[in-house]
């Protein structure tokens, strides 16, 4: 059983019972897992290999995908697909043959409102990947900022 | 008294002249069209937050597009390292921390 950051907390046995609610995805080496605008019905666990997640930038007039996040092993990857308006935000890629659970929104929901104390603990673990990830991004947006005023005042 | 006189109206001559010059010399002849749009160019780029000085075009375009998106994923890489420490321990000191990244250096 893969060590899920979503799972934690959960007993062992009830951990199992929610992942097999997904379903298991072969990605091979710079496969698409999705795309930046598209609807987003699965929330993915990585179980084994690594995410690239990217975000369009203009680079020298052409277009370029750069990295934002890598999400490893046990990480999660689509939170998009719990969240209004449902629509991912980034692009989702494997840079290696990577292996991800696909976790059905509509099958989560069902499972976490006939088990609300397992839909309280996944709560409070996504609460807390989303609050992480928004902390590290203020940190570097404002390192940003202070370079920003550093070269215009300097 | 006619030395008296003279010393007077040589005064009044000295201070005429006097108000002459110091007339010629602050006098400003209306500008031109030429002139004004200078002035107010100048003016202009004379702000607080100047434009920062761009990468000289040739020196940007002399790194293969390949070095440069390196470049930028190893400056996120960095970034987001250097945000992880911060957050680890949250200081103003590690959240101004500086890094290697080549594009800020």
């Amino acid at each position: 059983m893969i060590d899920a950051d979503l799972l934690k907390g959960l007993p062992p046995a009830e951990a199992e019972r929610v992942l097999a609610l997904g379903k298991r995805m072969l990605l091979t080496t710079g496969a698409e897992l999705f795309h930046l605008g598209d609807a987003a019905s699965s929330l993915y666990l990585v179980a084994r290999g690594r995410i690239r997640l990217t975000l369009p930038m203009q680079v020298r007039n052409r277009e370029e995908d750069i990295l934002v996040e890598e999400r490893s092993s046990g990480q999660t990857v689509g939170w998009s697909a719990l969240t209004p308006p449902y629509r991912f935000t980034l692009t989702a890629a494997a840079p290696l043959e990577t292996e991800v659970i696909a976790l059905d929104r509509e099958a989560l929901n069902a499972y976490f409102a006939a088990h609300p104390d397992t839909g309280y603990a996944v709560s409070l673990n996504l609460a807390s990947v989303i609050g992480q990830r928004l902390q590290l991004f203020q940190a570097m947006w404002l390192r940003e900022v202070q370079r920003m005023v550093e070269s215009r005042c300097a | 008294m006619e030395m008296l006189l003279m010393g007077a109206v040589l005064s009044m001559f000295g201070l005429a002249v006097t108000c002459l010059a110091f007339g010629a010399a602050t006098h400003e002849e209306p500008a031109t069209e030429t002139e004004k749009e200078a002035v107010k160019a100048a003016a202009a780029s004379a702000r607080f937050f100047a434009a920062v000085p761009a990468l000289p075009v040739a020196a940007a375009n002399r790194v293969p597009i390949e070095a440069l998106l390196l470049q930028i994923e190893n400056h996120v890489r960095l970034e987001q390292a250097a945000a992880a420490c911060f957050l680890e321990s949250p200081s103003a000191t590690a959240l101004h921390g500086r890094t290697i990244s080549s594009l800020v250096n």
